[in-house]
């Protein structure tokens, strides 16, 4: 598979202060990437440099097999949003998308068709200073649709959306992504991208922490099985019962929570409910959790803070 | 630079823009002849190298119809600067410039096509302006003030004249307001300095150096847009004007290509 996007050792810095370390990352040709972390973790500087905004200190990046240092060679066929979509209030939104169509000399028949994919068709005539973060920012996702781009790199676009909203923009981007583009799409949201992103890009303190495919990002971490008792007092007897069969387990207030490995976790689930059953122990929850991308991200944060 | 031309003059020409330059074009080609008129004296009264003041003599000659916009436009210098340096710090203040430059990543041609196409719109507006005020000094002359030779062939080299230099004046203001929104980036702060400086800064230097009229660029405005005094001629100013333009756009060039855009 192609890469859309590629970097090495790509590096910012303010001063002393550094953004961006060696950044090596990639996204295939037709991903839909997730890039992920905590806010000031260098997400926003890194699209910068990528659509070349911003000059990195260091290190060399292609996009769409050109070197950011000549964006001009490939941004006709990127679409962007980085940060609040910033555009002229006194204009209206379909005038707003004219400006940009002719700027990027895209065809501007094409204004109508995706002010109503986002939602807009019906405010055209309304002033850009007039809309409310959501509706800036769905305006936002139509002007970098603008031109049909290739690759779309967009910053937290749920940001100032409501829950129907994010679930909308969720929505547009796994139909964007149907559509044979690529997407690179930040969020400190997780659970936001776990539902559209089938490529991860884990960024924290300025420093990738994991560039792969999102199964094997979640993958790589076990799941859990989680035991909760009728009767309260029967967790310890249950925390016996599971140290018996070999396995390690932690508590919570009211749950046990064993560690699977790399056992089957079915098998072993059912293997606890028989023993605690023998033991007398009546159990109201026996659950397998697989890891999420979210789940997988805090212990890699947290194991990495340890 | 044509698309970003095209597409600033695009934004420039909206429906609402037009409307209200419109509503700017008639209240000020109707209003600043009466207060010309007001304010013309016979050249006999008038101080020789004294501030510049509307004659009845002068405006009752050939040129004396466009003059008229040529006194007008001359007191509207600090409004204009403050405006250009407004919309052009404002762009750095909403993010418009990362906008545009991921349309249009060339930022020579990003800024040189921003200030063609509001010189040209600032140009277009200067000559229907010069009209209305040469119509409507038709009606509102008094004081004194014969408009019988604004009909005559000497008028319209005249015209053609003041309307030069007053473009020459705009296209100075526009690009040192463009260099100050670029260099400085917040709109509150460009404007302090632009009018901190052209407004008491040069005129408290120039009462007590006489030669700030030669290299203070705010008074050489001025007097490019007086067409020329006694302290300085049309020919230096425009001169000084030019070279001091040359690097105010030389520098904003260098300073946006090197710049991060990170707002």
């Amino acid at each position: 598979m192609s890469e859309a996007i590629s970097t090495t050792g790509l590096t910012k810095r303010y001063g002393a202060r550094t953004v961006v370390a060696q950044a090596d990352l990639t996204v295939p040709t037709g991903a839909v990437a997730g890039f992920i972390g905590p806010n000031g973790a260098g997400k926003t500087t890194t699209m910068a440099m990528l659509l070349g905004l911003v000059r990195p200190t260091a290190g060399q990046a292609l996009v769409l097999g050109q070197p950011i240092s000549a964006p001009e060679r490939y941004l006709r066929r990127v679409g962007a949003l980085l940060e609040a979509p910033a555009l002229w209030p006194g204009l209206s939104a379909e005038d707003n998308l004219r400006v940009l169509a002719e700027l990027g000399g895209h065809d501007a028949r094409d204004i109508p068709r995706l002010l109503e994919l986002v939602g807009l068709a019906d405010r055209r005539a309304d002033r850009f200073g007039r809309f409310s973060l959501g509706m800036k920012q769905r305006l936002g996702i139509a002007a970098a649709l603008l031109g049909d781009p290739a690759l779309m790199i967009l910053d937290e676009p749920t940001n100032g959306l409501d829950p129907a909203g994010m679930r909308d923009m969720r929505a547009l981007i796994s139909q964007l992504a149907s559509e044979h583009r690529t997407i690179l799409v930040s969020s400190h949201l997780l659970t936001e991208l776990e539902q559209v992103c089938n490529w991860l890009i884990i960024v924290d303190g300025g420093r990738i922490q994991y560039c792969g495919p999102a199964g094997e990002f979640a993958g790589s971490q076990h799941p859990t099985i989680e035991l909760a008792t009728l009767e309260p007092r029967d967790l310890l007897a249950l925390a016996d019962v599971v140290a018996a069969a070999g396995l390690d387990a932690g508590r919570t207030r009211d749950h046990l929570v064993v560690e699977v490995g790399d056992r089957d976790a079915q098998r072993l689930a059912a293997d606890l409910n028989q023993r605690a059953a023998t033991a007398g122990i009546v159990l109201t929850e026996l659950r397998v959790t697989r890891p999420t991308i979210e789940s997988a991200y805090l212990r890699m944060i947290t194991e990495d803070v340890a | 630079m044509i698309r970003t031309y095209r597409a600033e003059l695009r934004r420039l020409t909206s429906r609402r823009g037009l409307l209200v330059a419109g509503f700017l074009l008639l209240a000020g080609g109707f209003g600043c002849p009466a207060l010309v008129f007001s304010a013309a004296k016979p050249a006999a009264q008038v101080k020789s190298g004294g501030s510049f003041s509307p004659t009845v003599e002068s405006l009752s000659a050939a040129g004396g119809g466009t003059q008229v916009f040529q006194y007008a436009a001359a007191f509207m210098g600090t409004l204009l600067f403050v405006l250009f340096t407004g919309l052009f710090a404002a762009e750095h203040a909403r993010g418009t410039y990362r906008t545009m430059l991921l349309r249009q990543p060339g930022r020579t041609g990003l800024l040189a096509g921003k200030l063609a196409a509001l010189l040209t719109y600032a140009g277009t507006l200067l000559a229907l302006l010069e009209i209305v005020m040469w119509v409507a000094g038709q009606f509102e002359a008094g004081n004194g003030v014969s408009t019988a030779k604004w009909t005559s062939g000497a008028a319209i080299p005249a015209a053609l004249g003041d309307y030069l230099t007053v473009l020459a004046w705009v296209t100075g203001y526009a690009v040192y307001a463009l260099a100050l929104g670029i260099l400085i980036r917040s709109v509150p702060i460009a404007l302090a300095v632009g009018i901190g400086w052209a407004g008491p800064f040069e005129h408290i230097v120039s009462d007590s150096w006489t030669a700030a009229h030669h290299w203070f660029p705010g008074l050489l405005l001025e007097e490019l847009g007086q067409g020329g005094t006694s302290q300085e001629s049309l020919a230096k100013a425009l001169a000084t004007t030019a070279a001091y333009v040359l690097v105010a756009g030389a520098l904003t060039v260098v300073a946006f290509r090197r710049r991060d855009v990170s707002a």
